[in-house]
């Protein structure tokens, strides 16, 4: 009988999983239509704020209160996004009304801190969605505290869990463009224990930063030493994507030996997109170096050689195609391509070695294939050009004949 | 003679009172795990929690194809439309007999180039490479020596370029997304080393520049009853072990691996015909001895499409093929097993595989054995055993159609009603039906596999419905 009861328990729950697939089906065909509602509205209540921006006059504070009340759900918030997809940015009359809403969106800023991370997260996207930060951004005195008082605020969101909601509110406060605050979000995130975020994420949204960005690099050599090593690695690529003008730093970076191996190579691969006389010979001299042991130092200074003219700088690529590692061989080699050599310069450099040969070989059977393809594509589409200029002439072609 | 009998049945009674309330509960809990994730997956995209910026890793995506002239170039077709800014296409041909190469040759105009390979990994040698540059990214054709799947898959990670590396089968679609949404975890934790993406059975859709335009219940019941089956087993299992860093398992059809660390265990092992489950094994093993932080994760919106069988004769040698694939994995690695070093893969992952997919086969058919000879001795309850058999199967039925609607509902696909009850039906079909034909195919799968071990396994190919 015992058995039986445990049999009737399955039975129970096979009930109870029919009864959450029929009621989730109901529920998801409803969401659309009261989504809709909601931003239908939105609209309604905002129609006659518009009107009044046109004319000049301010937002009603009762219009505020109840819009803050209803933004304060998500799903009101999400209604609102919704809205703002519909309005064109551009309007000064949107924009207007969005400016207004400054004391609003503090208020949520309040409220959404406390809310799960999810949420938090979705508040934060909002605000670097719409360029909300550039409509909220006023130019009095009043609301320019207040939109200090909204990034101080964002910041605070960093402290939650979720990597999204971090992520999320450093886009908000990069979207913001105060550099100050951006380097504490990022020294922040450098401080929390447990995933480690990649550091694409970070250089990538650190590239969204709309403010000036000489400053924004000024504030994170300033505070360089008080990083992790693996945010150090990211802001050194993220210096690199955006200014040639720290060359001496680099090189200075480059030469202290005691610096950790990944800096030292992000100082090599600054060199090689931003030339610089000084860091020629230490590159040189990184390529030369046989130790097996500093083969990534030559690997990387042969690729970022590519970009420094001379014979020297031949000489010892044509060095490197000799090297042991077969990574130092295939970047010397495409540096010697691109330094422009011709087949025979290119035989020369290889020798009688038979891996250089082969690695020389196919750099040129590449750029052959390339001109040759550049070539049929050029000829192609001087082919497409004729054809429509032929299919242009070709009505007056018919009315000459029929005359 | 009939108590002795009847002391090995209640045994046998015992054994299995056991064995079926630990699937039951199993299946139960990672469904509803299962399900609970893809709806919150779905919350968190819809209140935008996610790196959605162009954060590009740079990723190779290796096709190993060995007789698959038919479907190479829609693959490659569509792995062109992906979403996607930086990746290479890297075809490994491994000693086809029919018309693979030549179909991605003409297809894509490519020339030959003396490339040189550096063989991080050993693998057999290569007959011919070509390549184009002459598309969004550059495709890289590698002719080699036949040496088996995993050969293939080793060839091309020596080709590769990139410091990540997607495997997919050369009959499959990747989703136009499907790319950005695999690289999502490594971004979001650098400790990531591989990362599996879900597959879905694509008889019955039509896939238009990697998106699913028009999605139907395939035509044939097999391949239907199939498409329950893989959403059941991917929610049952891969979403679960993914909470505790468990899962063992990354489908050959779709996976990304950060090469380095795949080179350091020793790349695809050659000689293990489930090499795509030996490598997840082996990264396990790597990683815990060497002290390695690492995390093996899964994605439940990242969607590599895939033909399934179509006919029983090509659904049983698949079968036959992975479990021979399991049974050299788990025996390859077999000091996992009840090893603390190892924590929840050992005493978790490990074991479900051992006991509910390894061993399951044995144990139905042990378990019908039983029925027959209680029947035989008059000692069955027959009442209980039909309540048992039908809750068994409804209650199987009723978690398979939850994982389906739950995968349908969060990726917003539209079924029809026909669809539904066609889903409906045949759940019930594959729980009291296919899955004891499986278990006999699967059980039978080890007689003589010493001698198919390095074969492809062919299975009769369609063109995929790309439009």
């Amino acid at each position: 009988m015992g058995s039986q009861w445990i049999l009737y328990g399955y039975g129970l729950v096979c009930l109870s999983m029919l009864a959450f697939n029929l009621l989730y089906s109901l529920t998801l065909r409803a969401g659309d239509r009261r989504l809709g509602r909601r931003v239908a509205w939105i609209a309604r209540q905002a129609s006659p704020q518009l009107e009044r921006v046109e004319r000049g006059e301010p937002v009603e504070e009762r219009h505020r209160r109840r819009l803050g009340r209803r933004l304060s759900r998500v799903k009101g918030l999400l209604a609102f996004d919704r809205y703002l997809d519909q309005m064109d940015g551009e309007n000064p009359a949107v924009q207007g009304y969005l400016g207004q809403l400054l004391p609003v969106f503090l208020r949520l800023s309040v409220v959404y801190r406390r809310r799960e991370d999810t949420q938090a997260a979705y508040f934060c996207h909002l605000l670097t969605r719409h360029q909300l930060y550039r409509r909220l951004r006023g130019d009095h005195q009043p609301a320019r505290l207040q939109g200090k008082m909204l990034l101080r605020m964002v910041s605070a969101y960093l402290e939650k869990d979720s990597l999204y909601c971090r992520v999320n509110a450093l886009k908000a406060l990069c979207a913001f463009g105060d550099e100050e605050i951006v380097v504490e979000a990022v020294q922040d995130l450098g401080r929390r224990d447990g995933p480690v975020l990649h550091e694409k994420v970070v250089v990538e949204t650190l590239m969204t930063f709309a403010g000036d960005q000489e400053a924004l690099i000024g504030q994170i050599w300033s505070r360089f030493e008080e990083f992790p090593l693996s945010l150090q690695r990211a802001l050194l690529d993220f210096i690199r994507f955006k200014s040639g003008g720290y060359c001496p730093r680099m090189l200075s970076l480059l030469m202290d030996n005691s610096r950790d191996k990944e800096l030292r190579f992000a100082a090599i691969r600054y060199f090689g997109r931003y030339p610089y006389e000084p860091a020629r010979q230490p590159l040189l001299d990184f390529v030369a170096d046989g130790d097996p042991l500093r083969w990534e130092y030559a690997a990387i200074s042969a690729s970022s050689l590519a970009w420094y003219p001379g014979q020297e700088v031949v000489d010892a690529l044509s060095k490197a195609m000799h090297s042991g590692s077969w990574y130092v061989r295939y970047n010397a080699a495409a540096s010697l391509e691109a330094h422009g050599l011709s087949d025979e310069e290119m035989a020369r450099a290889a020798g009688e070695d038979r891996y250089a040969r082969e690695m020389l070989a196919y750099r040129l059977e590449v750029r052959q294939r390339m001109e040759e393809a550049a070539k049929a594509q050029l000829e192609e589409e001087e082919a497409r050009l004729a054809a429509e200029a032929a299919a242009q002439a070709a009505p007056g072609r018919k009315e000459a004949v029929a005359l | 003679m009939r108590e002795w009998i009847q002391g090995i049945l209640w045994i046998v009674e015992c054994f299995f009172i056991l064995y079926m309330l630990g699937y039951a509960s199993f299946l139960f809990l990672s469904v509803t795990v299962g399900s609970s994730d893809l709806y919150a997956a779905k919350r968190r995209n819809l209140l935008k929690n996610e790196l959605a910026n162009d954060y590009y890793l740079p990723v190779s995506v290796i096709v190993p194809a060995h007789n698959e002239g038919i479907t190479i170039e829609a693959t490659i077709r569509s792995l062109l439309a992906l979403d996607y800014k930086l990746y290479e296409i890297i075809v490994v041909d491994d000693g086809s007999t029919d018309q693979t190469a030549q179909a991605v040759r003409e297809a894509f105009h490519m020339w030959p180039v003396n490339r040189p390979i550096q063989r991080r990994i050993p693998c057999r040698p290569e007959v011919a490479v070509f390549e184009t540059r002459a598309y969004k990214v550059p495709i890289t054709l590698v002719q080699k020596e036949n040496g088996g799947k995993a050969d293939a898959l080793n060839m091309g990670i020596n080709v590769s370029n990139y410091p990540y590396f997607l495997c997919i089968d050369a009959d499959s679609v990747l989703q136009y997304d499907s790319l950005e949404k695999i690289v999502r975890p490594v971004l979001e934790d650098s400790r990531v080393v591989a990362v599996g993406g879900t597959v879905r059975p694509c008889n019955g859709a039509t896939i238009q520049n990697g998106r699913v335009v028009r999605y139907r219940m395939p035509k044939g019941l097999l391949a239907s009853m199939q498409v329950l089956e893989y959403d059941r087993s991917f929610l049952a299992s891969r979403i679960l072990f993914d909470k505790f860093n468990g899962n063992i398992i990354i489908s050959g059809a779709f996976g990304l691996f950060r090469k380095s660390v795949v080179i350091a265990a020793g790349g695809y092992d050659p000689d293990t015909m489930g090499e795509d489950m030996e490598l997840v094994v082996k990264l396990h093993v790597f990683c815990r001895e060497n002290g390695h932080p690492y995390r093996i994760r899964y994605v439940t919106d990242a969607v590599c499409w895939t033909q399934v069988p179509e006919t029983l004769v090509d659904l049983c040698k698949q079968r036959r093929r992975w479990h021979i694939g399991l049974f050299q994995s788990m025996t390859k690695h077999r000091n996992i097993l009840a090893n603390p070093k190892y924590g929840a893969v050992s005493f978790i992952s490990y074991f479900y595989f051992l006991i509910y997919e390894l061993f399951s086969p044995y144990i139905e058919v042990l378990g019908l054995l039983a029925t027959l000879l209680a029947f035989l001795v008059d000692l069955i309850n027959l009442p209980f055993m039909i309540l048992f058999f039908a809750i068994y199967v409804v209650y199987t039925a009723v978690l398979s159609l939850t994982a389906f609607l739950a995968r349908v509902h969060t990726i917003d696909l539209r079924l029809t009603v026909g669809d539904v009850l066609k889903a409906v039906g045949l759940c019930v079909v594959e729980v009291s039906c296919l899955r004891f034909v499986m278990a006999w195919v699967r059980m039978t799968a080890l007689i003589g596999y010493r001698k198919k071990k390095h074969t492809w396994g062919q299975i009769q190919r369609h063109t995929i419905n790309v439009e």
